[in-house]
């Protein structure tokens, strides 16, 4: 096989570097102010996070689970009216941002905080992930095992349990593990309905004591817990990708009279999950509207759209060097820098910020409070995202047209640059979109690491919810979930299939 | 390639636009401040207009600023720090990195409102106040030492921002007058009483909202709110403890100077001009703290105050404030 492209190898390479730096950087940290790190943890309070923290991540990942079952469910396996409809009811909470949910509830309802708002905001913003990994599976569901079910005397309920769920429960357990580390990584909804986990803690550890070793030692214990997650993770990944094509013949369930009551039930759900947060939030905007700041929503909407192009090229042309690594010249060294990566994909963002902080004051203050240290952030943060994306396109150009080319007498690099770039592009360009508009939702890191005097919608939203100032907050809420989540939403490989699915029911 | 390139520097360009490009090391003239941006920027803004001068500011909270600066140490970005109370300026000066202010700048301040080094003065003067909601306490209801929020009859109704600067710089006096053994405490039963805000604005639109009954703010968020919304529509009030009482403890916003820039000395003289001094009085109802210019009317006078008399100079301890603080499980 032909040897990698050498930039290819020297990007590869140096991104793989900076993605042991949060880490690596984390534990000399903890290293260095070891007792102090052994106090902290030792406070009873850190107890106290752990206990408010799992039982978060358990409750959020039962709760989507069941939601993201049901809606599947009756979308897929009933003759529910307009069941296109429903799927993007479903998955319409992928496009507001967790902490922008937040915001509209509160703004509602002032008593929203704590345990229950964050349970429920959480739930709402997640349960779409298992809907679309159950109504994936359930649409390739072996029909004939159900038949012979029922004719055996199955009840209907007993069916769904002993045949079908079996059949559905890899992807469901892949999608709530995902759902578990979204809840760990979690920040800006948990920290506006002041609820007190691990991310809150660590923010503001970070922010009220002079020895930041509280804050590296409690990032550690998060890091810790997302690896068990991971942990599972992997024991269960394997199963997921082995699809059948959709079953052409469905058995669909007659809803009789409770056509009503189920189509009442999805329809609260997607009041929950994005409709009255959405309507709380322009309700709000044109409350405030006399006293908007236009300039500054104008300003903030340039300075997320600059930063987050500038990260998506990042990310793009780093993602791409090696998915041509990876992908067209698989070798040992490029597994195992895919695999350090890949390393990065579920630490929480908070915990990037938080050691880019103490690196960059510290050891690189040329870069420091600099647009490159957040573009650093970024690249560690969403590389992962966009390896993902990337690595498709190129994997499905025919390998014939490569030959082709070469037998053609073109040289390798031509048939690079002429040829498969080329032919994966519109996939590619998709792939870095999907990068720009991740980056924009993004806000922990952002929070941490923006250069002095940037702020962007997500920075300008956070700084007004500190002081409940809904009005002000509202509109920048808003244009982020039409320039960023709702792009995002149709951009979204899975989303589109599951539509197109479902639609030809 | 050549499609991606000319995206990169259309990319580049605009980020530029936004006035976040790579900061100069050199070039620019950063000033942290720990004070809210609403408060503060329009004043910034007057100044560059008037000077031409660009500051980039940084806001966040005057402790994690401070904070901040310790981290950062030698190379720290910032050229002046522009924070909410004395205790954060206190606590970087401690540390060895605020330089001394010139006699002719401290001149223009009383002695109890600046540093005893030298190296940090008050900008602005601002009071500890009892925050209610007119519906949900009643006037025979009121505290008359903050100490008595701790009873059982407060759970769960005062609003408390354990990780605001101001709110830090009053545990320090309460443990410096009171003692530790009793701030530590208070802390504990804020823990049950407390509800916990990021900000003093949070707290009083929360009391507004009758989401909280209470809550310990400085007092000009009520003015500001007041002057907006107009004093007879708002729904909450403010009250003094008794006198000497440590819940009405008098501070400052004060300004430091951290790098040898020259123009640091010209921004801090502006924010001691009367032009500056007057913005506080007027815009953010503070306390001027230069001659000749007048409080609010409405305000008594920051020296009648039934503060407790209280070295500002003492507020530098804001360490063990926040292992106090962090030790009652607040933060």
């Amino acid at each position: 096989m032909q040897k990698p492209p050498v930039l290819t190898v020297v990007l590869g390479v140096f991104a793989a570097l900076l993605a042991i730096v949060p880490l690596g950087y984390l534990v000399l940290r903890m290293a260095e102010g070891f007792d102090a790190a052994v106090t902290e943890l030792a406070r009873p309070r850190t107890l106290e996070l752990l206990t408010n923290t799992v039982v978060l991540v358990v409750s959020v990942s039962l709760t989507a689970l069941v939601v993201g079952v049901v809606q599947a469910w009756f979308v897929v396996r009933t003759n529910l009216n307009y069941p296109g409809f429903y799927a993007v009811v479903a998955t319409v909470p992928l496009a507001i941002p967790s902490y922008v949910l937040a915001l509209g509830y509160s703004s509602i309802f002032p008593w929203f905080q704590g345990f229950w708002a964050s349970w429920l905001i959480l739930s709402m913003a997640t349960a779409p992930y298992v809907f679309l990994a159950v109504s994936a599976a359930l649409l390739r569901v072996d029909i004939a095992a159900e038949e012979v079910g029922r004719s055996l005397g199955l009840s209907r309920l007993q069916v769904f349990f002993k045949i079908t769920w079996p059949q559905v429960r890899t992807g469901a357990t892949a999608a709530v593990l995902l759902v578990a580390l979204y809840v760990l990584s979690e920040f800006g909804a948990i920290a506006l309905l002041r609820f007190d986990t691990f991310t809150r803690a660590i923010y503001n550890a970070y922010r009220s004591s002079f020895d930041r070793t509280a804050a590296a030692s409690l990032a550690l214990v998060l890091v810790a817990l997302t690896l068990v997650i991971l942990l599972l993770e992997r024991r269960y990944r394997g199963d997921y990708l082995k699809q059948r094509p959709a079953n052409p013949r469905r058995l669909k369930q007659d809803l009789g009279k409770a056509q009503t009551p189920v189509t009442l039930l999805l329809a609260l759900f997607g009041l929950l999950g994005a409709g009255l947060p959405i309507a709380a939030l322009m309700n709000w905007t044109l409350i405030g509207s006399s006293t908007t700041d236009l300039g500054k929503l104008l300003s903030a909407t340039l300075t997320s759209v600059g930063i987050a192009a500038l990260a998506a090229i990042l990310v793009s042309v780093f993602a791409l060097a090696v998915s041509v690594w990876v992908v067209l010249h698989k070798n040992k060294l490029g597994s195992f820098i895919e695999g350090l990566i890949w390393s990065n994909h579920a630490l929480p963002a908070l915990v990037v910020g938080l050691a880019l902080v103490f690196f960059g004051a510290n050891i690189t203050p040329w870069i420091y409070q600099s647009i490159w240290l957040l573009m650093i952030a970024y690249l560690i943060l969403f590389l992962p995202n966009g390896l993902a994306a990337m690595s498709t396109p190129l994997a499905q150009v025919p390998k014939s047209l490569t030959e082709v080319s070469r037998s053609l007498g073109q040289s390798y690099r031509k048939t690079l640059t002429k040829v498969i770039l080329p032919i994966a592009s519109p996939g590619l360009i998709a792939a870095s979109a999907l990068v720009m508009l991740t980056v924009l939702k993004e806000l922990p890191a952002t929070l941490l690491l923006r250069p002095t005097g940037a702020e962007t919608l997500a920075t300008r939203m956070w700084s007004a919810t500190e002081e409940l100032a809904y009005a002000q907050a509202a509109p920048f809420a808003l244009v982020l979930v039409i320039i960023a989540g709702l792009p995002a939403l149709a951009l979204n490989a899975s989303v589109r299939k599951t539509y197109s699915e479902v639609n030809d029911a | 390639m050549k499609k991606l390139f000319a995206a990169a520097l259309a990319a580049v360009s605009v980020v530029g636009l936004a006035g976040c490009a790579p900061s100069d090391a050199d070039g620019d003239f950063v000033v942290y401040v720990g004070r809210s941006e609403t408060l503060i920027q329009p004043l910034i803004d007057q100044y560059i207009a008037e000077t031409g001068i660009q500051v980039q500011v940084r806001y966040a909270g005057s402790a994690e600023l401070a904070a901040q600066i310790l981290e950062e140490g030698n190379n720290s970005p910032a050229d002046v720090f522009f924070a909410q109370d004395a205790g954060a300026l206190g606590a970087v000066s401690k540390a060895g990195y605020l330089q001394k202010l010139d006699d002719d700048l401290l001149n223009l301040v009383a002695p109890e409102y600046r540093a005893a080094d030298g190296t940090w003065m008050g900008v602005s003067g601002r009071v500890r106040v009892f925050n209610y909601n007119t519906d949900k306490v009643a006037e025979s209801e009121l505290p008359s030492s903050v100490l008595d929020l701790a009873g059982p009859e407060w759970r769960g109704r005062v609003g408390i921002a354990p990780t605001n600067s101001s709110f830090q710089a009053f545990v320090t006096a309460l443990a410096k007058i009171e003692g530790e053994e009793v701030a530590s405490q208070w802390l504990s039963a804020m823990k049950e009483n407390g509800v916990i805000y990021e900000k003093n604005s949070a707290i009083l639109e929360a009391v507004e909202s009758g989401q909280v009954d209470a809550g310990l703010i400085n007092h000009y968020y009520w003015y500001v709110l007041g002057n907006e919304r107009g004093f007879e529509n708002l729904n909450s009030n403010i009250a003094a403890f008794e006198s000497q009482d440590v819940g009405n403890l008098r501070n400052v916003a004060g300004v430091g100077i951290v790098s040898q820039d020259s123009r640091a000395k010209a921004f801090v003289e502006f924010l001691l001009s009367a032009s500056a001094q007057n913005y506080f009085v007027n815009e953010t109802a503070e306390y001027p703290l230069i001659q000749g210019v007048e409080p609010l009317p409405g305000l008594t006078p920051l020296q009648d105050i039934p503060a407790p008399g209280f070295d500002l100079n003492d507020l530098e301890a804001l360490e063990e404030t926040l292992r106090l603080i962090r030790a009652a499980g607040l933060i």
